[in-house]
């Protein structure tokens, strides 16, 4: 079981370094990363959202449906938690919903 | 060779990362050392995004003393805030899960109390599961 | 108010699954009155966005007014929009269904059980409508996060099951994230619009060969493929009643519709199909899939597993309908989407059903169900007769458009699997039905000194079980007649036009 682990993990690490191979070197400015969409949240979140912080500009406000998303993830898994783990107690009734 | 090890040095340490915490989470046999393997797991995720939006000599994405005059940003100077932001959500995904994860744990413990898998498997057997 | 259903139909589930806990403190019992109520306006909206998408085509809406690829937009053709009607319907008539068997199985659970039942349909709802690859990561940890917990606390042995599921759901999840970050570093956008654009310049690039990769393995584990459907058994059925109804029918098609978009349109059928040899190696997956779904199935006594295999199965026809990428067997794919759906629903919701009632669910044990639950056990042989692919149920319809697709591919196996599968589903179930109506060898007799007759009393099951439980039956010989009409006005716009 363990050796097939080993095989199946050695296989998938040599298929991503594969794939490392023809991606734009560390550090380059002129990667498609960095220069298709980031130009335009780093030369106008100041303007538009009026926030010298771009990564708080992107977080809240272009893609401020994704934080609700995350916020909602943490609820989830905090009822989640009380779905599971809460014990009843003997003697209280109704008292909890 | 040595030029091209240097440009991509980071995406390999990362991805070595991520395979040591895929091994864990596959290959172990204590629950608690899948829930650390995912841990690992997504941490080099994690780092592997962030190390994307480098750029060569470019400082932290925040405009300082700019206030709202309207001089040219030079997009070179600032990393890529993209990577950042997701990565901030990621991270807490990543927080999400593994608290869930911890609570089922709590439950197998309350139940078998022990956390071997091989244990647990023993255990159900003999029940006649 | 009509433009704005495609925000409604994601936020009146998030907003309200939030009020639950308030309105549980307060008064437990509105908590189910509350849930049905808001579950009836995603189906609302479901049905005015298909009909915007009818009548003036395609469209998407922004989130926040932000122009994509900077900010988030909902992408809506007829394809998202058919599977959003899917899944509001199907969550709204199992969560009517779910009051009694809650109560019996949950007691004290109340409260939590339905936000997160709540939080599960907004997770399923939002994956199906964004246009976003990142935004889908993050519905998709909501609804995976929700089904851990709705499925740990099950019956002996879930929480061991709900762990498994999270140890091989997050590795999906990741790998998914994985393929979002190396399409990302090799084209810089996030959109699936855009992504469908920029990316025909680079199909020969190895970053995107290996971000598809992982994309297509990810979906594989959400999907539960052969073999990476080994999660699925024991989580499905140790998880309580009303949580295997849900999840069962819509999980794994929400994630056959994200192997669509993935496929067909972020990746257009021109890489999916010739440049990458995947179709050949999913195809012969689902092959496996259903004929593994199919024996381990005649081997089960807990009609609960027994279903869980055949599902198995069914995300096999809807892969080998992915596989064989033409026209018809695309068609008969998403068709089988809506079909299976209703039959999975049906069929769940009738096991939970009997076993609320009898409190067992060894096969060999439910005898003279017809005349304790003839309505139940009438749908339950509806139902059974569609999986065997007989007319006029819906069951046939697809199966026909799938066979017919794998034959003009020239795939004689798939074809072959499909009817063998048949089959295999007509003894399953007619081992059921043979139970459940005739007599067993020792009938109980009731002693009367001497005289000894039958005593079996009717006893079925409680409305607002049965009521949902109708409608699904219903439902499927429905979809059986109308098919004809659905292609014609739906499916046939759904399907990528470069076929």
């Amino acid at each position: 079981m363990k050796v097939l682990a080993l095989i199946s993990v050695i296989m998938t690490g040599a298929l991503l370094i594969y794939g490392t191979e023809e991606m734009p070197d560390w550090g380059d400015p002129n990667s498609p990363a960095s220069s298709h969409v980031s130009p335009g949240y780093i030369q106008e979140a100041i303007e538009k959202t009026a926030t010298p912080n771009m990564v708080t500009a992107v977080l809240a406000d272009y893609r401020g449906y994704d934080t609700l998303g995350e916020t909602t993830v943490i609820f989830t898994a905090g009822i989640a938690c009380v779905l599971m783990l809460r014990k009843k107690r003997k003697g209280e009734g109704e008292r909890y919903a | 060779m040595l030029d091209y090890i240097i440009s991509k040095y980071n995406f390999w340490m990362y991805i070595v990362l991520m395979m040591i915490g895929l091994y864990a989470m596959v290959g172990k046999r204590n629950f608690v050392k899948k829930l650390i393997g995912m841990n690992i797991f997504q941490s080099a995720i994690i780092l592997f995004y962030v190390s994307t939006g480098v750029k060569a000599g470019a400082t932290v994405p925040i405009l300082s003393g700019h206030g709202h005059g309207h001089e040219v940003i030079e997009v070179a100077k600032y990393l890529n805030p993209l990577p950042h932001v997701l990565m901030l959500t990621a991270i807490v995904v990543s927080i999400a899960t593994t608290g869930v994860a911890l609570a089922i744990l709590i439950l197998i413990y309350r139940r078998y109390n022990t956390l071997e898998e091989d244990e647990i498997l023993k255990i159900r057997k003999d029940a006649g599961v | 108010m009509a433009e704005q259903f495609a925000a409604l139909i994601i936020v009146v589930p998030l907003i309200c699954s939030f009020l639950v806990p308030v309105i549980g403190w307060w008064k437990k019992k509105l908590c189910y009155p509350w849930v049905v109520a808001v579950l009836v306006i995603p189906v609302i909206a479901a049905l005015g966005v298909l009909n915007a998408v009818m009548t003036t085509g395609k469209f998407s809406y922004r989130l926040g007014g932000w122009a994509p690829p900077w900010g988030i937009e909902y992408a809506l053709d007829y394809l998202s929009a058919f599977v959003l009607l899917i899944v509001s319907v199907i969550s709204l008539i199992v969560a009517i269904h779910s009051k009694k068997s809650v109560e019996e199985e949950l007691p004290e659970k109340t409260v939590p059980f339905y936000t997160l039942y709540l939080l599960l349909v907004t997770g399923l709802l939002g994956i199906v409508i964004t246009g976003d690859v990142f935004n889908l990561f993050v519905f998709l940890e909501i609804s995976s996060l929700s089904c851990y917990g709705l499925i740990a606390i099950g019956e002996e042995g879930a929480p061991i099951a709900a762990f498994n599921y999270v140890i091989l759901g997050t590795i999906g999840a990741c790998f998914y994230l994985l393929g979002i970050g190396y399409l990302y570093i090799a084209t810089g956008s996030l959109n699936m619009a855009d992504l469908s654009g920029i990316l025909p310049n680079l199909y020969h690039s190895k970053v995107i060969l290996v971000a598809f990769a992982f994309f297509t393995v990810g979906i594989m584990i959400k999907g539960a493929l052969f073999p990476l459907h080994i999660w699925m058994p024991d989580a499905y059925s140790t998880a309580p009643s009303s949580v295997s109804a849900l999840i069962a029918p819509l999980m794994t098609k929400v994630a056959a519709y994200v192997m669509i978009r993935i496929m067909f349109t972020i990746f257009q059928p021109h890489f999916s199909v010739e440049i990458v040899p995947v179709m050949p190696i999913l195809g012969w997956l689902a092959v496996f899939a259903i004929f593994v779904g199919g024996i381990k199935a005649l081997a089960q006594t807990d009609i609960k597993r027994m279903l869980v295999y055949i599902l198995v199965a069914e995300v096999g026809y809807i892969v080998i309908g992915v596989s064989v990428a033409n026209q018809i067997g695309l068609t008969g794919a998403i068709l089988h989407i809506m079909n299976d759906a209703a039959m999975m629903a049906c069929m769940f919701l009738v096991v939970g059903a009997v076993f609320y009632k009898t409190g067992t669910r060894n096969i060999y044990e439910m005898h003279y169900l017809n005349k304790k639950m003839p309505f139940t056990m009438a749908a339950f042989t509806i139902t059974a007769l569609s999986f065997c692919g007989i007319p006029p149920t819906c069951g046939f319809f697809s199966k026909w458009y799938l066979i017919l697709g794998t034959i003009d591919a020239g795939q004689w196996v798939y074809a072959a699997a499909l009817l063998g599968s048949s089959l295999i589903n007509a003894v399953l179930f007619f081992r059921v039905i043979e139970c459940a109506y005739f007599k067993p060898m020792q009938p109980a007799y009731a002693n009367d000194g001497g005289e000894t007759h039958l005593e079996i009393q009717r006893d079925e099951a409680p409305l607002s079980m049965l009521v949902p439980i109708i409608i699904m039956a219903a439902g499927v010989i429905l979809l059986g007649l109308f098919s004809g009409n659905i292609i014609s006005s739906i499916i046939q716009f759904a399907v990528p036009a470069s076929f």
